[in-house]
């Protein structure tokens, strides 16, 4: 049973993901195919830009060395010599959740980050890559006994300290995004035509590209702080 | 002691939990004020220093990120309210 003014904007097909068809009786939602579809064509892209390196760049190959340039520049402001060794990983978060965030602005495609099961699988990978590096770097006992800093009885605070960062790390990127679509299906609703175009190009483009930013620095801090 | 039905019992629940949905939203205060503080600031710098653009720029944002989670807290539980318990 809907709640009437709930169901009259169709606001449950923004919430959560939806099963588009199933595959041996698994369900595929949209947030895969359009995750996927991302992915294929960035790999696309790169295939493209990199077919023929040259001295010289082209257009495409020009673009990917702004972009590689700029996420190892990031890199290095916050932690000195590991630009070139975090790029595979840094770089594919903030490019799949950069054009995650603005194919938004596309008909009919939902946010793949609108759903909180794509924001939380990258935190979560956020928080195991740090702490493996973390142990990489200090021994495992000298990261178990980070967590006694300053003091014993600090304990438990830090471990929950640690647990609360992939959660406030997903959750932000999903409730910028999520509230953005909210406020697009109302004004769409209510306003259909004018308004919601100038409110796509401010939540799907510019606090998409900010969100993408903020969620690629955070995982950076994170990584940088949990090996100090 | 009073009996109620279910239907009035399920009523009372979700009105309950639209006013705690819009009270939640309560929290948007805080990240608000404390944003526009770090913009401010952020805008102080820029004008004293002019050459630090994009540091200030990038150090603002990460900061009023991690001031906004407890907003984002807020707007999650909100839409908990809004589409698990009413729905």
């Amino acid at each position: 049973m809907h709640f009437f003014y709930l169901a009259t904007f169709d606001i449950e097909a923004q919430a959560g993901p939806r099963a588009l068809f199933e595959i041996f009786g698994i369900p595929i939602n949209d947030t895969t195919v359009i995750g996927y579809a991302i992915t294929i064509g960035l790999i696309i892209f790169a295939r493209l830009a990199t077919r023929n390196l040259e001295l010289l760049p082209g257009r495409l190959q020009n673009t990917l060395e702004m972009f590689l340039e700029a996420i190892i520049d990031t890199t290095e402001g916050m932690m000195p010599g590991g630009g070139r060794k975090f790029l595979p990983f840094i770089g594919t978060i903030a490019l799949f959740i950069g054009f995650s965030n603005i194919i938004g602005v596309l008909p009919l495609v939902k946010n793949p980050t609108a759903d909180l099961n794509m924001t939380l699988a990258f935190g979560l990978s956020v928080f195991i890559f740090s702490n493996a590096y973390a142990i990489k770097v200090k021994g495992l006992w000298g990261y178990l006994k980070g967590y006694a800093e300053p003091m014993v009885f600090m304990l438990p605070i830090n471990i929950l300290g640690e647990l609360a960062k992939p959660i406030s790390h997903s959750f932000r990127l999903f409730g910028n995004v999520f509230g953005g679509s909210v406020l697009i299906a109302l004004a769409a609703y209510f306003v259909p035509g004018i308004i919601p175009v100038p409110l796509m190009a401010w939540f799907d483009i510019f606090i998409g590209l900010v969100q993408a930013l903020i969620f690629t620095m955070l995982a950076i801090a994170y990584i940088s702080i949990a090996s100090e | 002691m009073v009996e109620f039905s279910p239907e009035l019992l399920e009523t009372i629940i979700r009105a309950a939990a639209l006013i705690g949905a819009g009270l939640a939203l309560i929290a948007g205060i805080g990240p608000g004020i404390g944003q526009g503080f770090a913009a401010g600031k952020a805008v102080e710098s820029v004008a004293r220093q002019p050459e630090a653009r994009g540091l200030i720029t990038t150090t603002m944002l990460v900061g009023q990120a991690v001031s906004e989670s407890t907003g984002i807290y807020a707007f999650v539980f909100a839409l908990i309210l809004l589409f698990f318990i009413i729905l």
